[in-house]
Parts: structure tokens; sequence; C-alpha cells
């Protein structure tokens, strides 16, 4: 069966689906668990003498522990795709069925190692500000954390499963990406652990964790350490934040690497059929698609610039100076 | 000669690397909580989310062109498009979110579109959200920095004859601590090419010289060590 070029970009959407998926539960992941930027102010709060009952996770970065959880899914799920897919000829996917998960659970099982681990030792090393660590907080959200990251995981690993196979799936296995599926699991676990650091993290940085404090300003130095505690239903702990910043922080975060993924696929398959390399893989021809791939990225660069630019005349005009004290 | 080509590339694609990490404009932690302008994440973690996303397009575009411009050019662009997506993005949280209008702390006036940006700052703060002229220098950033990082790539890929993933890994590898000299120099966060501390840039250049020139000279041992000689 030669390259039928409509899978190809079926599969293409499919990742970029995936990938809205994946960056939305991997945003949520760093809320339900307190890790990367907004922690500074979980740690800072015990320091001050703000006790509080936040998960204070914070294992590493978040591009770095979203690397190491889909590098390993990738690895083990890869290793089981090479014992598993000989047994199974003519339908690998069944084999994926069962590796994917099966490694991806075990990337979650190591984040409730690090959890537990990093929010006892934070903790612990809080004792002389008298931050207890509340045993009903750390079990109570290590279920809760390892679904999310076993969302954020399982996704991933799908993309990179497909992206590996892409030519296989689509009738050619010369258009198969030419990283293994655990590179390219580590690349995309760095990719969306940078993207919900850099977006998801506001929505919880600067709204929900200062959520007593008015809306529509930057959260001023004096106010730092200072989060909300008691909050709409008692004490506030993660479980509180992670539903708030699943309308808005996730969903955008989500949006942005599903948006990512699409423009960066999408426009190299399009360049790909202007430039006449599919549907029969013509190497003549490889030059002129990455051109077209280059000049439709341009446009896509430019376009963005310029939405941009009116966004924030129109945020400036509609907001207006700052007022108050 | 082969050698000199691979050491020329990855000191060239390191230097880059290290520009391209002071001109995206970082801002830290503070940033996350709108004390600060800029991407809410450290340097090297948005810049190696950057580099990477733009290695993969370079990687599929290498599989079928020789052309060491035009696969740097992929890698450019696609870094260039993740930090875009990602700035525009945040200033739609910062903005729906939160309730802030993105303007800089560092100037008076805006360089490029000369709006004021005292005005709409928040006291006590040190600016907010990605305004347009820190969105120019995060654009040429990623340009940068995905240009760099790609064209090592290349260099590895075709000259130093490692595999594709051998030349991913090794690429990001000689990356990484050219970001890590930036994150240095600049102490954790800057906004962009208007920045004061933007006139740090020359101590970094010549450190990432230095590194980079050793791990040029490490691939060409391991090059000719494994792969049996470029020599």
């Amino acid at each position: 069966m030669g390259l039928i070029v409509v899978l190809l970009f079926a599969w293409m959407l499919v990742i970029a689906f995936l990938a809205f998926l994946a960056c939305t539960f991997e945003d949520l992941e760093s809320d339900i668990g307190s890790q990367s930027n907004p922690n500074s102010q979980v740690q800072l709060a015990a320091q001050i003498g703000q006790v509080n009952r936040f998960f204070n996770k914070a294992i590493s970065g978040e591009p770095l522990s979203n690397a190491m959880y889909c590098a390993t899914a990738g690895t083990i799920a890869w290793l089981l795709l090479l014992k598993l897919e000989p047994l199974v000829p003519g339908e690998e996917w069944k084999a994926a069925v069962l590796a994917i998960p099966i490694g991806v659970a075990v990337a979650a099982a190591i984040n409730i190692i690090f959890s537990m681990t990093a929010h006892c030792g934070r903790t612990a090393a809080q004792k002389r500000f008298e931050q207890p660590i509340y045993l009903d907080v750390l079990y109570g959200h290590l279920l809760p954390i390892a679904t999310h990251a076993f969302m954020t995981t399982f996704f991933i690993t799908c993309i990179a499963y497909i992206q590996s196979n892409l030519g296989t799936l689509s009738g050619n296995p010369a258009l198969n990406h030419p990283f293994a599926l655990p590179l390219l699991g580590f690349i995309w676990g760095i990719t969306v652990g940078a993207i919900g650091s850099s977006t998801g993290d506001v929505h919880y940085g600067a709204e929900r964790e200062f959520q007593d404090r008015p809306f529509g300003e930057g959260k001023r130095v004096v106010y730092h350490g200072k989060i909300t505690r008691y909050a709409e239903c008692g004490v506030r702990t993660q479980k509180d934040i992670a539903g708030f910043c699943a309308k808005f922080g996730g969903p955008i975060t989500g949006m942005t690497f599903g948006l990512i993924i699409l423009f960066e696929n999408w426009r190299s398959l399009v360049g790909m059929q202007l430039g006449g390399y599919l549907p029969n893989l013509a190497a003549s021809a490889g030059n002129s698609s990455v051109t077209w791939a280059i000049v439709m990225g341009l446009i896509i660069v430019i376009t963005l610039a310029v939405v941009n630019y009116v966004f924030v005349r129109w945020v400036r005009k509609k907001c207006g100076p700052f007022v108050g004290v | 000669m082969e050698p000199i080509l691979i050491i020329f590339w990855v000191v060239v694609g390191g230097l880059l690397a290290s520009l391209g990490a002071h001109l995206l404009p970082v801002g830290g932690a503070p940033a996350a909580m709108g004390t600060a302008t800029g991407i809410a994440t450290g340097t090297v973690q948005i810049m190696l989310g950057a580099a990477m996303t733009g290695l993969f397009t370079a990687a599929s575009a290498a599989t079928f062109t020789d052309s060491l411009l035009l696969v740097a050019l992929s890698g450019a662009i696609g870094a260039t498009v993740m930090i875009c997506v990602v700035m525009l993005m945040a200033n739609i949280l910062y903005t729906f979110g939160c309730g802030i209008v993105p303007v800089s702390g560092r100037v008076d006036v805006d360089p490029l579109t000369k709006e004021p940006q005292a005005p709409y700052k928040t006291p006590q703060t040190d600016g907010h959200g990605v305004p347009n002229v820190v969105f120019v220098s995060g654009m040429l950033g990623g340009f940068v920095g995905g240009f760099g990082g790609a064209l090592m790539y290349f260099a590895l890929l075709n000259y130093a004859d490692f595999t594709a993933g051998t030349a991913a890994i090794g690429s990001l590898s000689i990356f990484v601590p050219n970001a890590i000299i930036a994150a240095y120099n600049i102490r954790g966060t800057i906004e962009g090419f208007h920045d004061p501390k933007f006139k740090r840039l020359p101590f970094a250049m010549v450190t990432s010289l230095v590194v980079s020139l050793l791990c040029g000279i490490m691939v060409v041992i391991a090059s000719y060590l494994t792969v049996g000689g470029t020599m």
C-alpha cells in the first residue's frame, strides 16, 4: 500500500488534538501539586509565619520533571513494543494498546515517589517555622497528582508513538520521524513543561494563589508569601486550586501547545505537499518542500506578532492607566 | 577539513544559543505572579523548549534536504513559532485571567511603538505581561536560538556522522551550557534587547566561545573514536 496523503494529515490532526489535552493536564498537574514558579510563594508563606495546607511539591522545574516522566514512559513503552510487535505482525496497534499504558503507569508511580518525598522533605525543613506535615493533605493529593501526571504523560507518549510511526501508519515508513520514541517523549516533555510553566502558572500564581487581592493588578512585592489560605470552603488546599484553574488556565495552556504542534506539523506537511515531495517522496523536491514550510512559518510568525500588537493596544484602551494606590 | 568544520559550526551554534537566551524575555518566578515582565519561567527552560521544537522540525527537514541553511532556518522558524504562540497566550492569560495590562518595567516608553508604559504599571512591581517590544525581542531570541541549535544538529549529523538521535542529544547537550551561561549573566531575569542588562552580552559571548570550543573538540574526538574518523 503506498502513501495515503489524507491519512498523513489525519494523523497530524489527531496529534494536535492530543497535544491540546496533554498540556491542559500538564498545567493542572502543576496546580494540583504546586510545582514550579508559584510554589516559591508556598515555600515563602511558611517562612513568614503563614502556616498553610498546600501541597509543596516542587520536584524541579516543570520542563525537566515532565521530560523525566515522558522519557521514562517512552523508554518502557518502546522496550515493550520491541518485544510485543513481533507477536502481532500486521496489527501493531495491539502492541501499542498494551505497551503505552504500562509505560505511562510506571512514570506515574515514579511521580508519586517524587511528590511524596518532595513534599515531606520541603515541609520537614520548615519545622522551625512550625509548618506541620498534614497527613490528610499528603495522602489526599497523591492520587490526583498521579492521575493528572498519567494523563499528561499518556498523551505525550501517544504523540511520540504516532510521530515516530507516522509514515508506517500512513503507508510509507520513510516518513517516520528520525528520532526514536523515547527521544521524542523527552523533547515534548521539555516543551510541554516549558509551556505549562510559562503560560498556565500565571493563572495559579497571579490569580488563584492571591485570590483575596484585587483583580486587575500585578501582585506587588509586599504581597509575596501572603497567599490565600482561608477560602470559599474552609481552609484552602490544592484541590480548590486545580478546580479553579481547570476553568481557564488549563485550557489556555492546552491551546498553546495544541497550536504549536498544529502549526509545526501542518506547515511541514503542507510544505511537502506544495513542494511536490508527496506522495512519491521525490528526492529532488526536498529543498522546495522545506522552503515552502519556512515561508509558511514566517507568515504564521508575522501574523502572531500583528495579533499581539492589536491585542495589547486593545487591552490598554479597554483597561486604561492604573487606578488606585 | 571536517574537524575544522565541526568545531566551527559548534562554536557558531553555541554563540547563537547564548545570544538567543539573552534576547528571550525571561521573567522567572516573579513573572508568574505578575511582578515582572516577560515569560514566566526560567531562562534555560524556555530556551530549551523553543530550541527543542525547532530541532524537531529541523530533524525531519534534514531527512530530505542537504542544505545547511534550509535545515537551520527550519529550526529557527520552528523555535520562533513556539515562542510567539507562548507569548501571545501568556498575554491572553494575563489579561483575561488576572486583569493585568502588559507593560514593561525597565523603560518609560516602548522603544518600538512609543506607547507610555509607566501609567499602566502596578506600583511596587517591575512590570507585567509581554508588551510589544518584549514580544519582538522574544521573536528574535527564538529565531537565533533555534538557528544555533539546528546548525549544531546538522553539523553533528552530517560532518561528525552521528545518528539522528545522538546528534539531537549532542546538540541539546551543547546548547544547555550556553543557555546556562546566559542565565548566569543576566542573573535570572531580562526583558529583552532594551533592558540595560543586555549590555552585559560580551562577557557571555567570550565564555560561550570557550565552552563551545571545548565541546567542539570533544565532538571531534568522540566522532573519531566511535564512528571511525573524520580525520
